[in-house]
This record gives structure tokens, sequence and C-alpha cells, in this order.
């Protein structure tokens, strides 16, 4: 399928998603060509969200398989309704004239007695779907070597009824967390997108898209203090992408006009989700602890215990814009 | 450019990539083709989003891929700075190279070829004015008995040329990293300083778990699927009237393995084997009836308690003696071998956790001759990079002996325990 990449900019600008160039051509490059779309990154950086807005770009379903330890094609393929299969063998059994073996074996193993499963559904859809396997990296390898004929052939074989080619093309994402490195083989199959957190401006253009009653200024505080977070090495679990609309709404909720350490410490669940990195923020200095861009330390933030920083140098900073 | 030179250029440009080690064929040439067709070949940085699109799979290979493309598709001015640029150090290798063979040519008994000289003239001048004093102590020797000093005197000059020559791959390897985590895993473990430990840790913490949970996976799978365990169907489908409703699959019986660690911890191998006894002990089913033994000139086996808290491994080797000291590997398998009742049996796997720098080589090689003899399997995870094996020869000997594996990153050490796990 070939879309015009001024066309799929317009309708990701009206699904709200924030995008860049490099998205953009990756997308357009996948769909011409037919190949699955791998995209890795981070927890909460938008990656399940490209298969959700390319559904509603392409105006089709969106079928979604979530991957997890132990998944198998009885989950994601198919299965066969082996209850229904049973009563059905009784209840011809009871009958005067009962089918023969052939017979019996071939209505049982017909698609009346098929459940069909996220992959199976994709393809066996008339009408084109986008199939979205979301963390491929949660399922193990033997699943990895399932998704192989699908993602290259476009066809997968039951053995009781032979090869299921597919109807109609699906627009295949995978998306994974890179929490176990994926096999070379599911790899070649794709292209491949790797999204990064955004940089400041991204994060305040994906802010005021969700959110637009928000104030550019507590935008730009929280885009920068989450930047800076993501920066800081003691920082472990780093804020995604929905953890700063969470805090942003925290702070709307409680009516914080502006980003001051009194609020970054009432609110600091809903952005730093374990202790150690709360503590960070507690006993750590202001948002001075960076340079500016000119090289000079700044000096314009004030510490969590309020008092006003001095400067720092040469090491970053988790905490927020007085 | 002409279209059709575009079009050659680029499958130059993915056999370049070939040759890097990105895993790419004719299939993406193909593809890079058909997309550029499609997409146009104007913009430089279309062009790149397109073909990192189809030619890097990864984030490492993405780095690469950038890298590659930058020096491949140069626009002719910084053509032709590149060209002057490499004309100049051209120029400065080559006044290097003979300034090196002039001096080494009044020292005939180095026998300096080609190679030598290319390898002295990379040395940085203090190490060269450190060779030179070195050589000017023993001209006379060599000069009055050749046979006698010659090829010590060679010995010395080399091991300087390739300790250069290892730190420049290393720097090298250093460059290419961009992302935080990416780099963490790749990089050589005894580079993972103080200020990374924790993210180092939980970064082992999180393929732990992963590992944990793709065990987990593999016991449940096995009770619902393989083969019908007929018995159990039966007695199952007597609730249901005769009619076999639920199925019940055979279960596997777990394979238990039995595992001796011997982990080296003298000063330079201390933060590997924390870092692999980590992986190991956060296994469940690995480090399950499991023995952990210490060494340096010393042996003691761990108390298992003292291990459940990895954060404090450094101070409980400081109270056992052993840290600080130098590596005696064969007297610490003679001490394994010895322990009554046996450690080691058929059913064993011993694991040795060291660089393989030890006292009395010799012996060493022996006391694993002996250990292989009594244990299952001898596997060996060593933290010095595949590529420097060769030249040390304790690791050349041993590598012969046992199962060698390089762990010199998180990533190998991972992978390498992922396989210890799950068999």
């Amino acid at each position: 399928m070939i879309i015009d990449p001024k066309e799929l900019k317009q309708k990701l600008d009206e699904a709200g998603y924030i995008y860049d160039e490099t998205l953009i051509t990756t997308l357009v490059v996948s769909l011409a060509l037919g190949r699955p779309l791998l995209i890795e990154g981070a927890a909460g950086v938008g990656k399940t969200e490209v298969a959700k807005v390319m559904a509603y770009a392409l105006g089709r379903e969106l079928v979604r398989l979530q991957c997890y330890e132990g998944l198998d094609e009885s989950k994601s393929i198919y299965e066969w309704n082996y209850q229904k299969q049973l009563l059905s063998i009784q209840v011809g059994m009871g009958q005067s004239q009962p089918q023969s073996k052939t017979e019996l074996t071939k209505s049982v193993f017909s698609e009346e007695y098929l459940l069909e499963r996220p992959l199976l559904k994709s393809i066996r859809s008339e009408k084109p779907v986008v199939l979205l396997i979301d963390e491929i990296d949660k399922a193990d390898e033997e699943f990895e070597a399932f998704l192989l004929e699908m993602l290259s052939e476009l066809q997968l074989t039951i053995p009781e009824i032979g090869t299921v080619k597919a109807k109609s093309t699906p627009f295949v994402v995978l998306t994974s967390n890179r929490t176990r490195p994926l096999s070379e083989a599911l790899r070649r199959r794709c292209a491949y997108l790797f999204i990064n957190y955004p940089d400041i401006e991204k994060e305040v253009a994906i802010i005021k898209a969700k959110m637009p009653n928000v104030s550019d200024r507590l935008a730009l505080a929280v885009a920068q203090a989450v930047h800076d977070l993501r920066e800081n090495d003691n920082i472990m679990k780093k804020p995604s992408i929905a953890e700063t609309l969470d805090w942003i709404a925290a702070l709307e909720a409680l009516g914080v006009p502006d980003l001051t350490p009194e609020a970054a410490g009432l609110t600091a669940g809903f952005i730093l989700k374990n202790e150690e990195d709360i503590a960070q923020l507690d006993t750590g200095c202001g948002c001075a602890g960076h340079t500016h861009a000119d090289g000079t330390p700044c000096e314009g933030h004030v510490h969590a215990d309020g008092t006003p920083c001095e400067g720092h140098d040469g090491h970053h900073c988790h905490h927020h814009h007085n | 450019m002409d279209h059709d030179l575009y079009l050659s250029r680029i499958a130059e440009f993915v056999r370049l990539l070939s040759q890097e080690g990105l895993s790419v064929g004719t299939k993406e040439a193909e593809d890079a083709c058909r997309a550029l067709e499609l997409t146009g070949f104007t913009e430089r940085e279309s062009v790149k989003a397109v073909l990192r699109t189809i030619c890097a799979k990864s984030q490492a290979e993405c780095s690469a891929f950038d890298r590659l493309f930058d020096a491949f598709f140069v626009s002719s001015e910084q053509k032709l700075a590149n060209l002057k640029k490499a004309m100049e150090d051209q120029q400065e290798l080559e006044k290097r190279r003979a300034e090196a063979a002039e001096e080494l040519k009044k020292h005939s008994f180095l026998n300096a070829d080609d190679d030598f000289i290319g390898g002295y003239a990379a040395l940085p001048e203090e190490e060269k004015d450190r060779l030179r004093k070195f050589i000017n102590k023993f001209r006379d020797n060599a000069e009055r008995n050749p046979k006698l000093y010659e090829g010590f005197i060679r010995s010395v000059f080399m091991k300087s040329i390739m300790e250069q020559q290892l730190m420049m791959e290393d720097a090298d390897l250093g460059v290419q990293e961009t992302d935080p985590d990416l780099g963490l895993l790749f990089r050589d473990i005894s580079q993972i300083n103080d200020a990374e430990m924790p993210r180092a840790v939980a970064m082992i913490q999180r393929i732990s778990r992963q590992i944990n949970g793709e065990l987990s996976a593999r016991k449940n799978k096995s009770s619902s699927a393989g083969a019908l365990d007929i018995k159990r169907t039966i007695r199952k489908g007597l609730e249901t009237g005769g009619s076999l409703i639920r199925l019940k699959y055979k279960r596997k019986r777990p394979k238990h393995r039995r595992l001796v660690l011997l982990c080296d911890v003298s000063g330079s191998m201390i933060q590997f084997s924390e870092f692999a006894l980590r992986f190991i002990k956060s296994m469940s089913d690995v480090s399950e009836s499991s023995r952990v033994f210490l060494f340096s000139e010393e042996t003691a086996e761990v108390d298992p308690f003292a291990l459940q808290d990895m954060d404090q491994f450094v101070s409980y080797v400081r109270r056992t003696g052993l840290y600080g000291k130098g590596t005696d590997l064969g007297s610490a398998l003679d001490r394994i071998c010895a322990v009554k009742p046996p450690v080691l049996d058929q059913k064993t796997t011993l694991l040795i956790i060291s660089d393989a720098k030890t006292v009395r080589l010799e012996d060493a090689q022996k006391s694993v001759i002996r250990a292989a003899s009594l244990a299952g399997e001898i596997i060996w995870m060593n933290p010095i990079p595949q590529r420097k094996w060769e030249h040390l020869r304790s690791v050349r000997t041993m590598s012969v002996l046992c199962k060698m594996v390089p762990c010199s990153t998180l990533s190998e050490l991972a992978r390498e325990c992922r396989k210890l796990a799950l068999g």
C-alpha cells in the first residue's frame, strides 16, 4: 500500500500524535514495502500508540496481541474448540446412522470448531487490519519462530486444515522494550524504528496536544524537569511520557499554576515510581545542577528545601524549576 | 546525479554495511531501491531515514548505520576535506615510519620487519622513551651475545606494541557508545565505574527477572502441551461422566543441576565476580543446591546466607581475607577436588569465574585436567575479551582444557547465564 506522506501527517495531526520526519518516512516505507514494523524503545515513549494512530490513519480495525511469558500458538493463532468437538462426536454417536470415521474427522476439524486468535484473525479478515503485536520481548523465543511464517509469507499453517493464506495484507506493528534480544530472523523480516524519549520541545508539544488547557509555562517547566530526571543517572526508573501527562494532571488537579519545589514534592509519586528515586528528589539540589548551553552554571532555581541554589557544575540535576 | 548511478551506490553501500557486520543482503538492497524510487533521492535526511529503516535492525545497528552513512554519502566539499586530511595523515604516518625504521636499523638484533616498524611508529613518545632506555641498558649484552638477548628484547618491544594496539581497539569501541544503557550493556565490565554500578545492578536484576520468567514459562508450558497423560486424563474424565473433557498432559520432570562456582576474587576480578554471582544467585533454578567457593591465593567456601545481600559482597570478601591478594587457581581447584564428601561428580557443572591469570600455570593446568575428570562439565567464564585471548598464554592453554566462554560485557555475561539457566 502506498500512502502520501502529507496525507499521513494530516491523519496523525487529527489523531493528536506528535511525530517527526523519521517516523513518517519509516511508516511510509514499511507500508509501501509491506514489511512489518518493529519499534523498540524504553517503556512509555509511545510505541503502542503508533499502531493505534496508524489504525485511525488507515481507517482499519486494530487487532491487538499482547505478548506475555508462555504465550503459545493456542492463544495467538488458533485453538480447536475441544469441548465442542467432543460434544459433537457424542451427539453423532447417539444417531441411528453414525458418520464414517473420515467424515467425522473432516467435520470436527472444520472452521465451525476453530477458535480464531489475533494472528489468524488478522490474515483471515476480508478488510486489511492493523495488527499490533505488543511487547514481543515478553514472549518466548519459540513464539518468535511461530511468527516468522506469518511475517514473511503472510500465511499460517494449521496441520488439520492446511495453509491459510492471507485474504488481505495487515499492517503489522511489533513493539519491544528490549528486555531480551530478539532473534536475527525476526529482525531481518522487519523494518526498524527506535523511539527515544522526546526532547523538551517535542514533550511540550505532546503535553499541549493531549492537554490543551495547560499553561505554556507549566508545560515547559514540567517538560524541562522531566528531561532533567531522565538525564539523571541516579534515577533508576526514568519517567515515561504517560507519567509526564499524569504529573501535569495531578498538578492541574491541585490547582498549581507553576512547578514549585513544594508542588513537585507533593506530586512526586506521579512522576517517580520508587522510593529511592523519590528520596533522590528530597535530598538533591534544586534544578540548578545543570550547566547552561553557554557553559555557565545555572543559578536560577531553588533547592527542594526552599533555599536558593548557588549553581552547580558538572552534574545533572533532577529537580524542578522554580 | 544519474539515477542508475544512485542505485549502484546504494548497492555498494549495502555491501559496506554487510562488511561492517549489519545483517543486510540482496533483499535489503532491493527494498532500499524500491523505497527510494518511491520517496525520491533529493533530500539527504530522507534517504538516510529510508535506508536506516530497512537496513538497521537494532539501536546498536542504527548507531553504526549513521556513522557509515555519514562517511559514505558525503558532499563534494566534505569529500575534498576528507581526502586532504587523509593525505596529511598518510604523510605523517610515512614520516613516523621512516623515523622509526631509521631508529630501529641501529639495533640489528631486533630483526625489525614492516609490522614491527609500523607498530613501533604508532607508540606514544613516552613509551618509545621507555623502550629506548631499556634497549640502552641491554645493548652491550645484546651485541656481545645476540642469541641470548635478542628474543628477550624483542619480546619486550612486542608486548608494548601489542598493548598499544589493544588500547586503540578499546578506544575505538568507546567511541560508538551513544545510548547510556546500551553502552553499559556492551562495555567491558572492567570499564564500569562506581557511579554506574546501581544502573548495572538494576540491569542485571531486570535480565535475571526475564530469565526466571522464561524458566517459569517453560515449566507452565510443560503442563499444558506435549504428550497426553492417559492415566490422569481418564481419572479427570470420571468427574464428567467418562467424557474426556479436560485433557491432562505429561509433566517434564525438572532436571536438577548442581552447580559448583569457583570465583576469582583477586583485586582485578572482584567486580566481575560480583556481577556474575548477582546473575547466578538471582536465577532460582541455577542457584538452588549450588555451592560457591571464592579464591585468590587461598580458597574459602561461602556461607550461603552471606550471599543473600549481594550489596555486601565486597565487604564479605574483605572479611574473608582473600581481597587484594594474587591468584592461585591450581591450589583452589585442588582444594575443591579434595573436599569430603566430594563436591564434584558427573552430575555437577563446575563454573570457573576467572581471567586465567594465575601463578604456577603448569600446576593449574594439571588441576583443571583433574577437576574435568571429576566434574560432569567445566564452564569457564572469562572476563577478558575474546579478541585478546590469542595473545595470552594462560588463556590459550586453559581454553583447550575446558569450555571457555567470553564474558567481557554484561551482554555476554547475561547470554551465558541465560544458557546456563535454560540449558
